[in-house]
């Protein structure tokens, strides 16, 4: 924590820069479709009022929370799979590539037309976005636990089932933790993008509404909200993963690990 | 008490060449014995350690402890590893208790007997650190405390001191000596040095790589108790042994780079 409050200052002043910027240019430029720094907190504090928003958050959430799940309930075990056997990783390293490399945004007319434009294939996106973070990084988060444990373990009589419980899972835990903060950020993302591209619901409708009637200060809004939103899971994420793995911040272990935090 | 006869194995590589570590090896460890294996890098010690401690399955030949033949890793033995081996996420004591815990010993007991070690080890107050938090030579005696937590017939321990600087080393080969002279279990120790090897061993078991075997056991005719007064006298016998352990070992190395240098390429 004391590392976040130090780093306080800092944020608040590039922050200030680019509000100040915004509504330097705003007013520069002029318009209605552009609405100053100011203008936009206004709108977003109105529009916080309205029902409409609340209708729209619940309605993409509810992708975003099953989305998630599922791709938590998947992905991690299937990750832990593969990190611990590497014979499955013949089979599955060509699918993760291609989730890895696809833009996503490509394959959600498909999935329309597989799954109908409802709330199953809303999460279904949501899902196919963020598990592959999730896979990745709990696969890589078994295959960084130093094999001498494993050894260690089996030396003092244990059996597979207890190498996984007592060193594989607790070894996997900071970059499963990495994975899923890194696949949270997908899921907002996927959650949004399928609204504004497919299926006009949720916060993606409501932005694609304000768009199309010109309201330019709550699309402002929405956005806003929209980041704020996302800004509060990650950093909801970050806790848990501090929280959890306070351990791996002892040792170097994980120094290399993509996306880790310090 | 440790019975080997005929050990025999063989790797692959990752470039698919076969490398035999230990061919034809025999060995004996009595009761209550301090035996040190020493040889070259390379000779197979860790690998006869580690077939000892049923981690790795050996092609031929039979280890049997008092007449059993070991199948696998088994209660009466427990080991140390050259890296310390800990979990890095659990505290001291949860890393003591670990083999009892394997074993279904209930959480109070283990506790117990895990803090007794600890304190024995002479890391009190450190119960709940975490292995990142402590010095290497903290960690292993951790390491230690968790092999003998599991109270083994024979403990294990490979190069336990070698990833140690000097003077830790020094202090650790006395606590061990110290222990070992209180306690008497019976220990197989790897080693590439030959001053820990006689420091230590009742007998020292030498090593040849290309075969791996031991090649010659030497009997260590130093008093013990060791441990007192900064250990023993490392003039005389001490010398002597470290001296003559020495001149096998760099012919053993020698006749290695003939043999290299003599292959056709």
């Amino acid at each position: 924590m004391t590392r976040l409050n130090a780093r306080l200052p800092y944020q608040i002043l590039t922050f200030a820069l680019f509000a100040a910027a915004w509504e330097l240019y705003a007013r520069a430029r002029g318009g209605l479709l552009l609405p100053g720094f100011f203008e936009t907190l206004r709108a977003t504090g109105a529009l916080l009022a309205e029902p409409e928003l609340w209708r729209a958050l619940y309605v993409s959430n509810q992708a975003l929370v099953l989305g998630f799940a599922i791709a938590l309930a998947l992905g991690i075990p299937l990750g832990i799979l593969l990190g611990r056997f590497r014979t499955l990783e013949r089979y599955a390293d060509v699918w993760l590539n291609i989730l890895l490399v696809t833009p996503m945004a490509a394959i959600i007319p498909l999935l329309v037309m597989w799954t109908g434009i409802g709330l199953t294939s809303r999460t279904a996106l949501v899902t196919v976005f963020s598990i592959v973070m999730v896979i990745v990084n709990s696969r890589a988060g078994v295959r960084q636990v130093d094999p001498s444990l494993i050894e260690m373990a089996r030396s003092f009589g244990a059996r597979e089932r207890e190498i996984f419980t007592r060193v594989l899972l607790p070894g996997a835990l900071p970059a499963v933790m990495t994975g899923v903060r890194l696949g949270l950020g997908r899921a907002v993302t996927g959650m949004v993008i399928v609204e504004l591209l497919m299926i006009s619901d949720g916060v993606g409708g409501l932005i694609l509404e304000y768009r199309g009637l010109l309201k330019a200060p709550p699309l402002y809004a929405t956005i806003v909200i929209i980041l704020a939103e996302a800004l509060l899971l990650i950093s909801a994420a970050r806790w848990c993963e501090r929280r959890l793995t306070h351990w791996s911040r002892t040792t170097a272990t994980r120094a290399n690990l993509a996306g880790s935090p310090k | 008490m440790i019975e080997i006869h005929g050990l025999s194995k063989t790797f692959t590589d990752r470039r698919g060449d076969t490398v035999t570590a230990l061919d034809d090896a025999r060995l004996d460890v009595a009761e209550n014995e301090f035996l040190t294996l020493l040889g070259p890098s390379g000779c197979g010690k860790t690998t006869l350690l580690k077939c000892i401690a049923g981690l790795v399955p050996y092609d031929s030949g039979t280890i049997e402890i008092d007449g059993r033949p070991i199948q696998g890793p088994g209660p009466d033995r427990a080991m140390v590893f050259q890296n310390f081996a800990l979990l890095p996420w659990a505290s001291v004591v949860d890393n003591v208790a670990f083999g009892l815990r394997l074993r279904g010993v209930a959480r109070a007991e283990r506790e117990e007997r895990a803090r007794e070690l600890v304190a024995t080890m002479g890391l009190a107050g450190f119960e709940k650190k975490l292995p990142g938090e402590l010095s290497g030579g903290m960690q292993q005696r951790v390491g230690i405390a968790r092999a003998l937590a599991v109270q083994p017939q024979v403990l294990l321990m490979d190069e336990p001191f070698g990833a140690v600087d000097e003077q830790t080393r020094r202090l650790l080969q006395e606590e061990l000596l110290a222990l070992w002279e209180e306690q008497r279990p019976t220990v197989v120790f790897v080693t590439h040095s030959m001053e820990e090897a006689v420091l230590l061993g009742d007998r020292v078991a030498l090593m040849s790589a290309r075969p791996g075997r031991v090649a010659e056991l030497v009997p260590v005719d130093l008093p013990r108790p060791r441990a007192r007064g900064g250990g023993p006298d490392r003039s005389g016998v001490y010398a002597e042994l470290t001296a003559y352990l020495w001149d096998r070992l760099r012919e053993m190395h020698e006749e290695h780079r003939t043999v290299r240098t003599g292959a056709p390429a």
